[in-house]
């Protein structure tokens, strides 16, 4: 029996056709509604302008700063958090005294205390890569913590059992136990550095997406801050698939 | 009786009715004004200009909005506002993007744009400034562009220096030693700092470039739709800029209604402010713009590879409405 779901799901390279769509009409809202191209630029604006940076350097210059920024902080952040979180997941004590700094940590917009870390830290690569650690930080830490707890009682007792060590009860079982939820957390936390990497960006860089992206709106060149945003759309989208590979390759 | 008493509601609620239109049609015209920087003297004239009247007189109602300047001529350019201050190579940017934004007014005759450096760095022309580190409000507006043009002078480009965007943070800054060299407007910053007893180079780009400076820009609708709001609202300011360089003392008392804290700093270094803006706003006739000086700026910025292709100069100003 024919069906449209069923139609659709037998239509070879679905997304890719989606995504050809999708430019058409955004061609098409361009040529019919008459925006100017500083409001809503159309496919070939964007893709003149994303050539012209491609092919002088700049873009992948800027990309390569941003996403040196973002890696440092990922790793940074995660290393940081996951090293907290196993110390708070083993101990309920030293999560009842640190759970308020922790919240309260992440309470404060990463908008409002950007400005600050670049006056302490410079405008440099440093500074952007202390916010993108601080906004990684939180969500690696609670699936840690969740993860390194969710490991069963019982495998414990098994452990203890077979004389483990505490290294290889480590090692062994409770690494092993908390990965899977260790990666939602590195999945959020991959797409939120790229936030964070920005918005350090934005407050003040003379580099960067963000800063390319600045560049663009400072000079009216709607059709720079879209390829800017796009290449942030595409390292996104990047990281995330690089650590959905990463779980499959290493929970099995 | 019911019936005229009926006949005499509706009559009332149709005057009334009509009564309301007409105050609507009357009402001042509200303008929401992008002036580019935080509130400061050196907008004497558009407060004088509002307190004596001359706004309202001609029917308008003027909101001072401080925010950047790029924000706004985007906005004029989109049809959202009608006026914005700005530099007159903003314009010309703009347009070269499609903006349909037209310099209608100029204010400032000279570009006021200055470098400011310490002493022992010893910066005494554009080329010295190579491989120093410079503090700017941002990497946009007069600022930016000026100081380009300063350095292209010399030869240069942004990237023989290393620019810090910093805010409106120059004289702190400067102050405390934690930038040698910033970039601020020549009849302010400097005025500023040399008031604090600092010492300090300076370089203006007046005196090395042809850049036309402030002005009141506006979009092509409503020139073409509203040209007698235009001009109406050049004859006020043109009145109020006269005003403020008759008697800048009175433009200052005025401003301090308008400036937060105005009435807390130091007098005698406000009224330098004033004093030195005015030498940039004297003119033969207030509000014109010289096109050769457009010219020169458009071939100047496709030099400094800021323009792809000169602009068309026609469509980016015209003294039209100036009284």
């Amino acid at each position: 029996m024919f069906t449209l779901k069923r139609f659709l799901s037998q239509i070879p390279w679905l997304g890719v056709l989606s995504l050809l769509a999708g430019l058409l009409a955004w061609e098409l809202t361009t040529r019919l509604s008459g925006l100017p191209r500083f409001i809503l630029p159309a496919p070939r604006h964007v893709w003149a302008s994303f050539i012209s940076s491609l092919t002088d350097g700049s873009l992948l210059y800027h990309a390569a700063i941003t996403l040196t920024e973002i890696m440092l902080g990922l790793l940074t952040g995660s290393a940081f958090a996951a090293l907290t979180g196993y110390g708070l997941a083993k101990s309920r004590t030293l999560e009842k005294i640190f759970a308020p700094y922790l919240v309260a940590s992440q309470a404060i917009p990463i908008v409002a205390i950007a400005p600050l870390l670049v006056i302490w830290l410079g405008d440099g690569i440093l500074s952007k890569t202390v916010i993108c650690a601080l906004i990684v930080f939180f969500p690696v830490l609670v699936n840690t913590v969740i993860g390194v707890r969710a490991t069963p009682p019982a495998l414990y007792d098994l452990m203890r059992s077979l004389r483990a060590t505490r290294w290889q009860i480590l090692l062994k079982l409770e690494i092993p136990a908390a990965l899977p939820i260790l990666f939602g957390g590195l999945r959020i936390g991959a797409t939120l550095s790229v936030i964070g990497a920005i918005v350090g960006e934005l407050v003040d860089a003379q580099q960067g997406l963000g800063y390319l992206l600045q560049l663009g709106d400072f000079q009216y060149d709607t059709a720079m801050v879209y390829v800017a945003v796009f290449m942030l759309i595409f390292l996104a989208l990047a990281l995330y698939g690089a650590v959905t590979w990463m779980e499959k390759k290493f929970v099995r | 009786m019911k019936k005229l008493i009926w006949f005499g509601i509706a009559v009332a609620l149709l005057l009334s009715a009509c009564a309301g239109k007409t105050d609507a049609a009357n009402a001042p015209r509200h303008i929401k004004l992008p002036m580019g920087y935080i509130p400061n003297i050196q907008y004497a004239p558009f407060y004088v200009t509002a307190d004596k009247g001359y706004f309202a007189k001609e029917n308008i109602e003027v909101e001072f909005d401080y925010s950047f300047e790029t924000d706004g001529v985007a906005l004029v350019g989109a049809g959202e506002l009608p006026f914005a201050v700005a530099s007159g190579e903003q314009v010309l940017l703009a347009r070269a993007q499609e903006l349909p934004v037209t310099y209608v007014f100029a204010w400032y005759q000279q570009f006021p744009i200055s470098v400011v450096s310490a002493p022992e760095l010893n910066i005494q022309t554009p080329a010295d400034l190579r491989g120093k580190q410079i503090g700017l409000p941002g990497l946009f507006g007069a600022n930016y562009i000026g100081l380009q043009a300063l350095l292209f002078s010399a030869g240069l480009t942004a990237k023989d220096a290393t620019l810090d965007a910093i805010g409106f943070n120059q004289v702190e800054l400067y102050a405390s030693g934690q930038k040698d060299i910033v970039v601020g407007y020549s009849a302010n910053e400097p005025i500023v700092l040399r008031a604090q007893n600092f010492n300090l180079n300076e370089l203006r780009v007046a005196d090395y470039a042809q850049l036309i400076a402030n002005g009141i820009v506006t979009n092509e609708k409503t020139v073409q739709n509203d040209p007698e709001l235009v001009r109406a609202f050049a004859r006020a300011l043109a009145h109020g800029i006269a005003d403020t360089i008759a008697d800048p003392t009175s433009a200052y008392e005025i401003s301090k209604k308008y400036v937060e804290n105005l009435d807390k700093q130091d007098k005698a270094v406000q009224m330098q402010v004033l004093n030195t803006s005015i030498e940039f706003w004297q003119a033969e006739k207030i509000g014109a713009s010289d096109p050769q000086a457009w010219n020169n700026m458009n071939d100047l910025l496709v030099k400094m590879g800021l323009l792809a292709a000169p602009v068309e100069i026609d469509k980016a100003f015209t003294n039209q409405f100036v009284p």
